[in-house]
């Protein structure tokens, strides 16, 4: 049974009563509470508070269960050192520099 | 249910809420806002949100990110802990011919009034000693800083509600009409009337502009940004490319793509981002990255904020922008004058609509 101080996040320590605090703002899907909360963004990933959390908006809100979505996965779905992600690419298309955004015109910034 | 404001604010964004928390400690008439969602499920919600003035160019835009910076040690003061930082903002460069280009950007801003210094090696590794030891110099600005989010607009919709702005979230505008004088907003749940009526809706302005036939301008770019785990405070500034948050993790990502309305994360640019990362703080190395998010940001044709009335339209508002959470309590401050006083204290002539005709 879970009652107001029971932690539902024990990744990022959220409680029953902060997530019902925030459903009464007008949260009404994980992500919403998460944005507002924290919780699920910690190291797990929701892994363990996905149903809970699903559980009392279904209380609080009334939906039926099957109309609250699910989190948005994120990569890489469990932590992984940054230097696992790294190639030996030294180019970037994607990934800009602000500096190279400074446009200069006639050797003078625009 | 009460369906007639006076002022209604279509988009619950960064720049929506800002415009509707000023408003609301002016302007006591009704005010409603409109979200397709709930606020902060779209670009609002997917960013670094550096409050960022240095290196944007030219020089009258720097200084109109400037004055907004300059607000939010007050916007903090009156809405609460948004976690706003100023740490000041080093821009990092890797080969000594940048100098001259950071030196250019130097001299243009001195004769506006910001301080930019160009600081040598031993300077940035001095600053943040974390930093690549190669690096070959930075750009430095202390009017930078960093906001969370997710506090931010929370808090300003918090203070609008108090200040007895309605919310309507969920509810997404399908059609507008001009009618007798007022504007009729079609929603998901309900049919609307008022008398001001102000698009904020981001990425989605240009189809907003579209129920009126009015083209706004504004297209989509995508963001990806790597969130590493809570790390013990170690970067002092806000790098650009890369900040550590109040509870230690480091958000990572300056990349920009033209994937429309996708929000997905792709494996390439992860990987370019994660580059960038050890590029300039090799130390992040060994950190572990905890998830991957992209955000679609809103970018006017030009570039530019598009803002202020339309034309043609009586009482019709555009707030369109890129760099939303850094110019969000100037546009707050700026709409609210133009909604109430008729005119702005700051002239916004420059991005009004009509340049694009």
């Amino acid at each position: 049974m879970l009652d107001k101080t029971t932690i539902i996040c024990r990744c990022e320590e959220i409680s029953y009563e902060e997530i019902e605090e925030v459903i009464d703002q007008g949260a009404r899907t994980f992500d919403d509470v998460k944005r507002l909360t924290r919780c699920g963004m910690g190291p797990c990933q929701a892994k363990i508070c996905t149903n809970l959390v699903a559980n009392i908006i279904h209380e609080q809100t009334g939906r039926p269960l099957h109309k609250i979505p699910l989190p948005r996965m994120r990569m890489p779905l469990s932590p992984i050192k940054l230097e696992t992600l790294t190639t030996d690419s030294t180019s970037f298309s994607a990934v800009k520099s602000v500096l190279d955004e400074v446009e200069l015109e006639d050797g003078k910034v625009r | 249910m009460e369906t007639s404001y006076e002022t209604i604010v279509i988009g619950g964004g960064v720049v929506g809420n800002g415009i509707a928390y000023h408003l609301s400690e002016r302007y006591k008439e009704g005010v409603l806002v409109l979200d397709k969602k709930y606020p902060m499920s779209g670009t609002s919600g997917s960013t670094q949100a550096w409050v960022w003035v240095h290196n944007k160019t030219p020089s009258w835009y720097a200084e109109f990110n400037m004055y907004s910076a300059e607000l939010y040690p007050y916007l903090s003061k009156k809405i609460g802990d948004v976690e706003y930082k100023r740490t000041g903002g080093l821009s990092p460069f890797f080969n000594e011919s940048d100098r001259e280009k950071a030196k250019q950007l130097a001299e243009s801003y001195r004769k506006i009034g910001i301080k930019i210094k160009v600081l040598s090696r031993d300077e940035v590794l001095k600053k943040e000693p974390s930093i690549n030891p190669e690096v070959a110099g930075a750009t430095y600005s202390s009017i930078d800083g960093n906001v969370n989010p997710f506090r931010l607009i929370d808090m300003y919709m918090r203070a609008a509600k108090k200040n007895s702005v309605h919310y309507s979230t969920y509810n997404k505008v399908t059609a507008i009409q001009k009618y007798e004088g007022k504007y009729i907003v079609v929603s998901d749940m309900e049919t609307y009337v008022c008398k001001n009526l102000i698009l904020a809706g981001g990425t989605w302005t240009r189809e907003l502009g579209g129920m009126l036939g009015i083209n706004i301008p504004v297209n989509q770019l995508r963001g990806q940004i790597l969130v590493s785990e809570p790390l013990k405070p170690f970067l002092n500034y806000t790098i650009s490319g890369l900040r550590q948050a109040n509870n230690g993790e480091v958000l990572m990502g300056y990349s920009m793509e033209k994937a429309g309305f996708n929000r997905a994360t792709t494996l390439d640019v992860i990987q370019e981002t994660a580059n960038m990362a050890v590029h300039y703080v090799p130390s992040l190395r060994k950190a572990k990255v905890v998830r991957a998010f992209s955000g679609i940001r809103a970018m006017p044709e030009d570039g530019f904020p598009i803002l202020g009335k339309i034309p043609g339209f009586e009482n019709l508002f555009v707030a369109a922008t890129h760099s939303g959470v850094t110019l969000s309590p100037l546009i707050g401050t700026l709409m609210t004058e133009l909604l109430v006083d008729g005119e702005t204290s700051i002239p916004i002539d420059r991005y009004s609509i009509s340049r694009f005709n």
